[in-house]
């Protein structure tokens, strides 16, 4: 499998970075936002223990999620749900100079997480076993997925619900012990993807695909024929510890953003208004 | 063949065939609270119930299911 993922086609994306417990990852995160205008980090669920809040402190890191926190019934998803949240909240603190506590976590009417107030960046979350993947980015839009290279997937009767007839005839025709990876490859793309655009599987995997590795990697239509152009970019990663991720990013055309500081970053058409107003209409109150 | 009619053997079989701790309390619990549950286990599942009643599931209604009694149900409906 290629990696990194460095497809040529779309805005590019740095190799995700690790976190550990109080790690120094966050200036090479900034970094790469600065540089690619996308960040994806990664962390082991017990080497983020060090760093998960307790009691008063992490309901209020999970401000409003915290409700939904107390209704996971089980202890290790309840864990994990609050640890996916302190990750994303520690990047995005980080990268806007804020407060995590600051940040609100909100959601979308097809599920679909975002920063309230803090248009300037999109977020996307995954996790699978005990790896927790967050990815940022000022590009537009992004969705991350993870899944273990080894989990197996290749067997009779679940391509026809993952895969386009194109896919299903790729994927046969490839050594049989490079079909599992190569579908597990497909699966993090077809879910990054899909969270980008803020579908999940409502949106059947079956409609669209992508092609074998080794190749600029974009959307295919059912026949292989292409679906997207170069405003989106999708790489592939395989991490030491054997997950294979996967990262979308639209570039919606916003570039890098300089000035990601939540208290200074002003809509420019939102300060144009405002100071348009005040010239106009001299601070008035309507009746 | 095995058999999935009754909601204590389906659970049983989505406890074995997909290695997930799985007891009789989980049938109403909402599918993101139960361990080790993703959407690939979601098509897993949908495949090897496909396989046991030798009939294709409406994937989309398994996909609106929030527990694995609300699959069950789906499966029943497809009887």
């Amino acid at each position: 499998m290629t990696d990194p993922g460095n497809s040529t086609l779309g805005p590019p994306v740095g190799r995700p970075m690790q976190v550990v417990a109080r790690g120094e990852v966050w200036d090479a995160v900034r970094a790469d936002l600065a540089a690619y205008g996308t960040a994806v980090v990664h962390a082991d669920l017990a080497d983020l223990e060090p760093d998960l809040p307790t009691g008063d402190e992490l309901r209020a890191l999970l401000g409003r999620d915290w409700s939904r926190y107390l209704d996971l019934a089980h202890p290790e998803v309840r864990h994990r749900y609050a640890a996916s949240r302190v990750l994303l909240k520690l990047a995005a603190g980080a990268v806007l100079n804020g407060d995590p506590n600051a940040l609100e976590l909100a959601y979308g009417p097809t599920g679909r997480p975002y920063l309230r107030g803090c248009d300037q960046v999109d977020i996307s979350l995954s996790h699978t076993d005990d790896l927790l993947l967050v990815g940022i980015t000022t590009r537009g839009l992004i969705g991350v997925d993870a899944e273990r290279a080894d989990r197996p997937m290749y067997q009779r009767g679940l391509g026809r619900h993952v895969c386009t007839p194109y896919e299903l005839v790729t994927l046969a025709a490839q050594p049989e012990e490079e079909r599992n990876p190569a579908l597990v490859r497909l699966w993090t793309l077809k879910e990054a993807y899909s969270k980008a655009i803020g579908q999940g599987m409502q949106f059947s995997f079956t409609e669209f695909g992508f092609g074998p590795d080794g190749r600029p990697v974009r959307v295919q239509r059912p026949d292989g024929s292409t679906g997207t152009g170069d405003e989106w970019g999708f790489h592939t990663f395989v991490l030491d510890s054997g997950y294979c991720i996967s990262v979308a990013v639209y570039d919606a055309g916003f570039g890098t953003i300089g000035d990601m500081d939540m208290t200074t970053m002003l809509d420019q058409d939102c300060v144009d208004a405002i100071e348009g107003a005040l010239r106009n209409g001299g601070g008035g109150r309507r009746a | 063949m095995r058999e999935t009619d009754s909601l204590e053997a389906f659970l049983q079989l989505v406890g074995e065939e997909l290695d997930l701790a799985v007891g009789a309390g989980d049938a109403d619990r909402d599918l993101a609270d139960l361990p080790g549950w993703d959407s690939m286990n979601l098509l897993r599942l949908v495949t090897l119930l496909e396989a046991e009643t030798g009939r294709r599931l409406p994937v989309h209604a398994v996909l609106e299911a929030r527990s694995l009694a609300e699959i069950h149900s789906v499966l029943e409906r497809q009887a």
